[in-house]
């Protein structure tokens, strides 16, 4: 591993011979692309005034008509436009608060503000159509969003033709905001360029930008070149081609992908560069933290979990097939830019102070946003409608990841006296929406903005822990292998996420899917009694009751609270050392054991192993026939001593 | 500190131990006070896992998943424990409010009192003790802006700097200077509830000027005293939480003793800064006898130059030959009827 930091002037050289080094391939030693069907390549020469926190750029998009028809209208993406007051997202985000932002809870603030203005759009051979934009509200009929436009055009393109689009635009940037933005000198630019929609089960797939969904769009190649004050330093999706100083105190640094469906990129003068080598299964990749002073605590940490993911990932789901991966570390008081993921770079978050035994920053988050480079930038489903598939997937196999190098119940804190593992995150984000709404549900029409975040992360994550109960652990890790290897750089859909499962476990499992995917039905399994009685109970001459001699009754009732119907296990222990296990199909309300032992039970447990997270109650699934006053006595202990330690604090004031 | 004032922070100490009982009396109640804030809570908890077996990852370290769901279960009423507690977190100061009177009476005669006489100085002292506490509210509200402003500040400066650490280091400077003036006003609120006990002062809104006087002149000796003592809370509780924390998860009784341990220090401290500024007071006032002091009409009675005159009773050592430059009572002199050295 290498790991060097570098003044500016020596970073710059280093990154000019870096880029030299580069400039071959934007993937690793042993991949060859195309990786992907490429409809689109985008060639954008942007130039960036820091001072305006803003783009003027001119887009070349080159669209390959693969719909197999005639098109003779394109949809465009203006996300930027998304953070205007009269905005769909906005109006969203104010309802309901946006998990990811809490900007757009009060009166509304002109440094949120974004913009993306097309000022001229022609068509190669067919002319100026900047005219015949026209904006859309396919999905609310919002007429003040301007987030998506309609280009007609004057001719349809042909099936299997290319098609030109040039079309100069201007982006400003909002201080950020939920995933892009500036902060001081920093900025992060994501979602900056009008962007084609997708053609997808024989239509546009182009809607709005909402708080509650991520993106979709089309694989393709991006040539980007970037002018920017030349003592920025920068990094962007693939791989840097050449950094050509202009001797105007500027300088244009070009950037190539391929098989990639979106390009953002990052500035700042502050930046420190920490680099790093992961050497996978098809080669050596560059890992690249642009990072700050401040954070220099965290740069080995972050390199130390990237490593750990990568390595796991490669092992258990497949390669990862580009040249670098570029991860950055936010500034201060820019956290909104944190935890994001495009293709081939990733955010993640840190503090200056962050304690080594809490691993959600930055370790937890920037697992999770590597793990989006195979669900959301390879896989590419579309997060407008089934945001599961990616987020869900994902926040399951951060759980995985993060148990395999930090512990299954450590993986999140194991700090002053604390421990939580990753699982608990998820079941906590699962457990208050466990009901509102089903997975295959647009994401964008979920209950609320805690309902998106519950079921789509929180609750497909609990899903597939609570399958691993139904298939095995191992089983589910070769599903998503499968899936993955399969339906990468493809646009599956959930049914062939499903389909997939189904035959790798070699077992129907729509009983599942119908209830967990489909379904709003709610897990919940509960011992009801357990208890043991004399057999001669009421025999008055019985003798003395005496432990391995006496005969005993045992009755255990367990009990299905909820509608989701699901095999369990329970344990039942026995005061003379025996355990039994029970297993029920959990089809009828309830189930009884009898037993008759010279023992008396000990204890009842549904689900012993902890595997089915998707239980809402853990408290109600064991039953003791002793106290169990441990807890009790402790959690009394330290609320007493808050109670008491406010208590004389307030009395200070007297 | 002169010579005059050497050992203030021992003979406070000293004070407070001789008097241990009325500390300990404090406790008890803080004590009791605390188990009734968590009966509520702990029945809850008691319904929920006595009979289940969820509680072993709480009891065998502490998984802060199952704490949360403990917490949200919807039956549970853990919140509304919660505000149960809250309720005799607020009985504490009432009762401290009220016993202040008896323990400053305590300390300023340095006898055992009898429970009748600690509660008729309690009750004699309280109405004039709540005017004062109802005055606080003007420094304390002034210092809860300065709180408020230091936060803008740091958020204003932290916004613009690079380096994270600013905004920390920008509310740590401000937090200090803050709480360096909360100390000073608790120090000038705590000469007057002396002057008012010592002094028998029936009229709160003099006294807490006089006392803001002797305050501000004797700062360097008073404040020093309180800071030290004010160190040995804070550390004692930097390390009992230090060692709270690397404690096993299973030993919860020893948690129990150590919590106990810290609360106790820091009502021990609290009364030590207290004992130390009667300590000091007597030193350098003329004490109205005990038995004359009229609990139910108390006759007025100003601070005097206790330099040039110490009552014997009141300064254990030998005061200085000479009156230091800012006696406390500079400018002032006895008015008719008063009594004096």
């Amino acid at each position: 591993m290498r790991f060097t930091l570098k003044s500016r002037s020596v970073c710059t050289l280093f990154l000019l011979a870096a880029a030299f080094a580069h400039a071959q391939s934007p993937f690793a030693p042993k991949v060859t692309g195309p990786l992907s069907q490429r409809v689109v390549a985008y060639q954008i020469d942007a130039k960036y005034d820091p001072a305006q926190h803003a783009v003027d750029a001119t887009e070349t998009l080159t669209y390959h008509n693969l719909t197999g028809q005639p098109l003779d209208h394109f949809p465009f993406h203006l996300y930027l436009n998304g953070f205007q007051p009269d905005a769909t997202w906005v109006a969203e985000a104010h309802r309901d608060g946006n998990f990811r932002t809490s900007n757009f809870d009060g009166a509304w603030d002109p440094k949120h503000s974004g913009s993306n203005t097309v000022t001229s759009l022609e068509v190669l051979g067919m002319g100026d159509v900047t005219k015949q934009i026209k904006f859309i509200a396919p999905d609310d009929g919002n007429l003040k969003d301007k987030t998506v436009i309609d280009v007609a055009l004057p001719h349809p393109v042909p099936p299997g033709q290319n098609v030109v689009f040039k079309i100069k635009f201007r982006a400003v940037f909002p201080e950020v905001v939920a995933r892009t933005g500036y902060k001081r000198t920093f900025l992060l630019a994501g979602q900056w360029f009008p962007k084609v929609g997708v053609w997808w089960n024989g239509a546009w797939n182009c809607h709005q930008f909402h708080a509650m969904t991520e993106f979709f769009a089309d694989f393709g190649t991006y040539d980007v070149k970037i002018t920017l004050p030349k003592n920025y330093i920068i990094g962007a999706t693939g791989v840097q081609m050449s950094d050509t100083d202009n001797g105007n105190g500027t300088k244009t640094v070009a950037f190539h992908a391929e098989d990639v469906h979106d390009f953002a990129w990052t500035a700042d003068p502050n930046y420190k560069v920490v680099e790093s080598t992961f050497n996978g299964s098809v080669g050596a990749v560059e890992i690249r933290l642009l990072t700050y002073e401040s954070n220099k605590s965290s740069w080995q940490r972050y390199i130390d979990v990237m490593q750990g993911s990568m390595k796991r990932f490669d092992d258990w789901y497949g390669p990862y097939p580009y040249a670098q991966i570029t991860v950055v570390d936010p500034p201060h008081g820019a956290m909104e830019a944190g935890g994001m993921e495009y293709p081939t770079f990733i955010t993640g978050d840190t503090t200056w102070w962050a304690p080594k035994g809490q691993k959600l920053f930055p370790e937890g988050v920037t697992e999770h946003e590597f793990g989006h480079q195979y669900w959301y930038a390879m896989v590419a489903t579309n997060e407008f409608e089934n945001a599961w598939l990616d987020e869900g997937i994902n926040s399951y196999t951060e759980v995985k990841v993060c148990d395999s190098l930090y512990g299954k119940n450590t993986s999140l804190i194991n700090w002053m006296g604390g421990q939580m593992g990753d699982r608990s995150l998820q079941r906590i984000e699962y457990v208050g929406v466990a009901e509102t709404d089903s997975l295959a549900e647009p994401s964008f029409r979920d209950m609320s903005m805690g309902a998106y975040g519950g079921v789509t992360y929180g609750k497909t994550a609990t899903m597939l822990l609570t399958l691993e109960a139904v298939v095995g652990e191992q089983e589910l890790q070769k599903a998503l292998h499968a899936y993955f290897m399969k339906y990468r750089f493809t646009h599956p859909t959930q049914e062939d996420f499903l389909r997939t499962v189904n035959e790798v476990a070699g077992q129907d499992l729509g009983w599942y899917w119908q209830q967990a995917v489909y379904g709003t039905q709610v897990l919940d399994y509960k011992v009801r009694r357990a208890e043991s009685v004399r057999v001669d109970w009421a025999n008055k001459d019985a003798p003395e009751e005496k432990k391995g001699e006496t005969l005993y009754q045992t009755d255990v009732l367990v009990q299905r609270l909820g509608d989701f119907v699901f095999p369990v296990t329970a344990q039942i222990k026995f005061d003379n050392g025996e355990t039994i296990r029970e297993k029920w199909d959990g089809r009828d309300r309830w189930k009884r054991f009898v037993y008759l032992k010279k023992a008396q039970i000990e204890s009842v447990e549904i689900d012993p192993d902890h595997q089915i997270t998707m239980d809402r109650d853990y408290l109600n699934n064991s039953v003791a026939t002793e106290a169990q006053r441990g807890a009790i006595l402790k959690i009394s202990t330290h609320w007493a001593f808050l109670t008491q330690f406010f208590a004389q604090m307030l009395s200070w004031l007297t | 500190m002169d010579d005059h004032d050497k050992g203030l922070v021992a003979a406070g100490a000293a004070l407070v131990w001789r008097r241990q009982r009325v500390l300990w009396w404090v406790y008890v109640v803080n004590l009791a006070l605390g188990l009734l804030g968590t009966a509520g809570a702990r029945t809850q908890l008691e319904h929920l896992l006595k009979h289940s077996l969820a509680g072993e990852s709480l009891s065998k370290g502490f998984d802060l998943g199952m704490f949360f769901e403990l917490v949200n279960v919807p039956d549970a009423n853990l919140m509304r424990s919660m505000r149960s507690s809250l309720l005799f977190v607020l009985l504490f100061p009432l009762f401290m409010l009220f016993v202040t009177g008896g323990i400053l009476s305590v300390y300023r005669e340095d006898r055992r009192f009898t429970a009748g006489d600690f509660f008729a100085a309690s009750g004699a002292f309280f109405w004039r003790f709540v005017r004062l506490a109802l005055f606080s509210l003007i420094p304390f509200g002034i210092l809860g802006a300065a709180y408020s402003g230091v936060r803008r500040l740091a958020d204003y400066i932290g916004d613009r700097a690079v380096p994270a650490e600013t905004w920390f280091y920008v509310m740590l400077a401000g937090c200090a200077v803050v709480v360096l003036l909360v100390l000073f006003v608790r120090l000038w609120f705590d000469i007057a509830q002396v002057r008012a006990v010592v002094q028998n002062e029936p009229r709160m809104w003099p006294n807490l000027w006089k006392s803001l006087g002797i305050t501000w002149r004797q700062a360097r000796t008073l404040f020093r005293v309180y800071l030290c003592i004010s160190g040995v809370a804070w550390v004692t509780l930097a390390v009992g939480l230090f060692i709270w924390a690397k404690l096993p998860p299973t030993v919860t009784p020893l948690t129990f003793l150590l919590l106990q341990f810290l609360v106790f220090m820091q009502l021990a401290t609290r009364l030590w800064q207290r004992a130390s500024a009667v300590t000091w007071y007597k030193r350098h006032a003329a004490v109205v006898p005990a038995d004359a002091v009229d609990f139910t009409t108390p006759a007025p009675v100003e601070f005097v130059d206790a330099y040039s005159v110490p009552p014997e009773s009141a300064v254990p050592a030998s005061p200085p030959e000479a009156a230091p430059p800012e006696g406390p009572t500079a400018g002032e002199s006895p008015r008719p009827g008063e009594t004096s050295a």
